[in-house]
């Protein structure tokens, strides 16, 4: 699908050791190369050591769950992560999402749909577009090939997600974005009913945002359409 | 629970004032007795003896003789000399006191006594001459123990008044003692039934050595044990749906290897249609079992139609992503509020809206209306399928149950998601109730209203 694609590092931690097998053999006609771990505390000693590209992460593991290993990788790195989450368990998904994970798929998930979200993901961080490499908005400036957001020389630190879907809306300040749009921006896939991963990630920079005191631009939703980014007319 | 404090207070209350009163009848048994003897006192002969014992020891025998008279008479007569001193060296009684300075002329050589407000005076009964030419002053009080004299003339409505504030505050003190840790109790059972499980009542009471102490400690030993059957119960189906879904995920992984190797076969397609199911199936088992565990999430004040309108929003989605025909028409007329689990809420109005859209015809309009009524606010929802029979309205709700239309059109729903949608808004104090409408099937669902 994307030649010019490296071959790519993934890490896989996950209890079950045949399924990573399996995983293995299927991602690599595609250039992606799969190790597994098989406990949360030997998956961040491996994440220290080698350079891989994306993780992902069961969120159901034994001993340290998979929040906690999340939660642990945030303090030091900010590598996409793919949770696998049992269906309907909303409240590890959107603790999941809360604690930086770039996107979820539900235990089992087809194969094939984790193919098609790795490559998303691995797309969209890899060499920036050739669409603008500065945007500035409000009080915030965006440095699209470094993926920094500063505010008045103090940087934010976003995920991969979160900085995609601010520089989406950042695009085109006061014009509402739809969910379906910022999910195929940010998470290069549809938007899917009942999803409320681009919720999730969208209150989590306002967090952000607030934290780092800004107050303008700020982020509007929309029920039912979408969000956009609204800048004070005093300080354009 | 008030209705116990006041049992016992008034239980306990009533018996000292039944007490009280025995005692005042008792004593005034007692002073009638001895108002009859006083009277029998005046005609009787005792006069004649005090007046022969004088006339032969002098005021030794008068003293004898006073010495000799019964009990009670006794404590009623005095006899003064006439330096105002009684015989037998009593204190003076205040009737007595205002009786002498009345009556008792000048050959008292005393101060007279000071006011006694409207105590009545003793009567001078007679008077002798001893034949040392000394006076002998008899007095005789007033018959006593009339109750109505002496609480509203001697202050004994002030006594009385205290008394029974007094035990009105011990037998307080003493329902409150029971009562209240009673109330304790009740409060660590009501939140224990919330779904507060971590709830201990040893803590509320405080440290005691008596029964209510030790059933404090049986009450927490019960509630630990709940807290860990439940903790056990949910780790069981965490566990469940991680063991069934483990072997899924392989099989899902494993038939794409072997799309890869062979070629595609419709029969993969088969296969993975059918895991897809089982997934959704065992997802539904947890979530209807989740429903009865699930008490972590907070009750909040929700707004209905908040709350609906993204159901909708999604189902239709889903639907029209599946290209589907069939619509949906939300009408809400209503900012109603009600103060519940938004979760389950959500889940089960989406069950409702979902088993709709399904049966109800592919090219059919589900209607949503919410309105609120004085109490209560209600979500209907109508399909145009063509309903079920009439027996089968009530089970519907059943897990698992499928309608003789639903098995003859062989949908694929899990058949618990009507049943999700029962338990879930039974959480939240609701009703959910289904008719035959003229074209399909109508889901009312009833919610109390928050108070404003």
């Amino acid at each position: 699908m994307n030649s010019q694609l490296p071959d790519a590092k993934i890490l896989i931690i996950d209890d079950d050791r045949e399924l990573g097998e399996m995983l293995k053999e299927f991602l690599a006609p595609d250039h992606f190369e799969l190790s597994a771990c098989l406990s949360g505390e030997d998956g961040l000693q491996e994440l220290q050591e080698g350079d891989y590209e994306l993780l992902i992460l069961d969120i159901m593991l034994p001993g340290a769950s998979g929040i906690d290993v999340l939660k642990q990788l945030r303090q030091s790195s900010d590598i996409p992560v793919i949770m696998l989450t049992a269906r309907g368990d909303d409240v590890d998904r959107i603790l999941g999402l809360e604690f930086g994970a770039d996107d979820y798929i539900s235990k089992p998930f087809n194969p094939r749909e984790l193919l098609a979200r790795i490559k998303a993901i691995l797309r969209r961080s890899g060499p920036a577009s050739s669409r603008g490499q500065h945007a500035t908005v409000g009080a915030l400036e965006l440095d699209v090939r470094a993926r920094r957001v500063t505010a008045e020389g103090e940087s934010i630190r976003l995920t991969g997600t979160e900085f995609e879907l601010l520089r989406c809306l950042a695009e085109s300040p006061g014009e509402v974005v739809s969910k379906d749009d910022l999910s195929r921006h940010a998470l290069g896939r549809r938007y899917m009913p009942y999803d409320r991963s681009i919720d999730t990630h969208i209150s989590n920079v306002r967090r952000k945002l607030a934290d780092a005191g800004v107050s303008s631009p700020s982020i509007q939703s929309q029920r039912g359409v979408g969000y956009c980014l609204l800048v004070d007319d005093n300080t354009v | 629970m008030r209705s116990l404090l006041i049992r016992i207070f008034t239980s306990f209350w009533s018996i000292i004032v039944i007490t009280i009163v025995a005692a005042g009848a008792l004593g005034y048994a007692y002073a009638e007795r001895a108002r009859a003897t006083m009277q029998n006192f005046e005609i009787s002969d005792a006069m004649l003896e005090a007046s022969e014992a004088l006339r032969e020891d002098g005021r030794e025998g008068l003293t004898e003789w006073l010495r000799s008279l019964p009990g009670i008479t006794a404590s009623l007569v005095y006899v003064l000399d006439d330096r105002g001193s009684d015989l037998l060296e009593r204190r003076l009684p205040p009737p007595v006191q205002i009786a002498m300075r009345r009556f008792g002329g000048p050959r008292f050589r005393r101060p007279p006594p000071r006011e006694f407000g409207n105590l009545r005076p003793a009567r001078p009964f007679t008077q002798l001459i001893g034949p040392d030419n000394h006076v002998y002053t008899f007095f005789v009080l007033p018959p006593q123990g009339n109750v109505a004299r002496w609480l509203f003339e001697r202050g004994g409505l002030g006594i009385v008044f205290l008394a029974l504030l007094i035990s009105a505050a011990v037998s307080y003190l003493l329902a409150r003692a029971i009562s209240q840790p009673i109330r304790r109790f009740r409060e660590s059972a009501v939140a224990i039934a919330n779904g507060d499980l971590g709830t201990r009542v040893t803590d509320r009471v405080g440290k005691r050595r008596d029964e209510i102490g030790l059933l404090a400690q049986d009450f927490d030993r019960m509630a630990n044990e709940l807290q860990r059957a439940w903790l056990r119960q949910t780790e069981l189906t965490r566990n469940v749906s991680h063991e069934l879904r483990s072997p899924l995920a392989r099989l899902r992984v494993a038939l794409e290897l072997a799309r890869r190797k062979t070629g595609d076969l419709p029969e993969y397609d088969k296969i993975d249609a059918e895991t897809g199911r089982l997934d959704e199936l065992i997802g539904q088992i947890l979530e209807f079992s989740r429903l009865d565990s699930e008490t972590h999430e907070e009750r909040t004040l929700i707004n209905l139609d908040e709350l609906i309108r993204p159901v909708v929003e999604d189902v239709r989605y889903e639907h029209d992503r599946a290209g589907s025909k069939a619509r949906i028409a939300f009408d809400s007329g209503s900012g109603a509020e009600v103060r519940g689990y938004a979760n389950a809420l959500r889940s089960g109005v989406e069950n409702v809206l979902r088993n709709a859209m399904q049966h109800g015809g592919d090219d059919g309009e589900v209607q949503v209306r919410l309105r609120a009524e004085p109490s209560h606010a209600v979500i209907t929802i109508v399909d145009q399928g063509g309903g079920v029979a009439e027996d089968e309205l009530d089970r519907i709700f059943e897990p698992f149950y499928r309608s003789k239309k639903g098995r003859r059109e062989s949908r694929t729903g899990s058949g618990l998601g009507l049943a999700i949608a029962a338990r879930a808004i039974a959480m939240n104090n609701g009703t959910v109730m289904a008719s035959n409408d003229a074209a399909g099937l109508r889901v009312a669902i009833r919610l109390p209203l928050a108070d404003p």
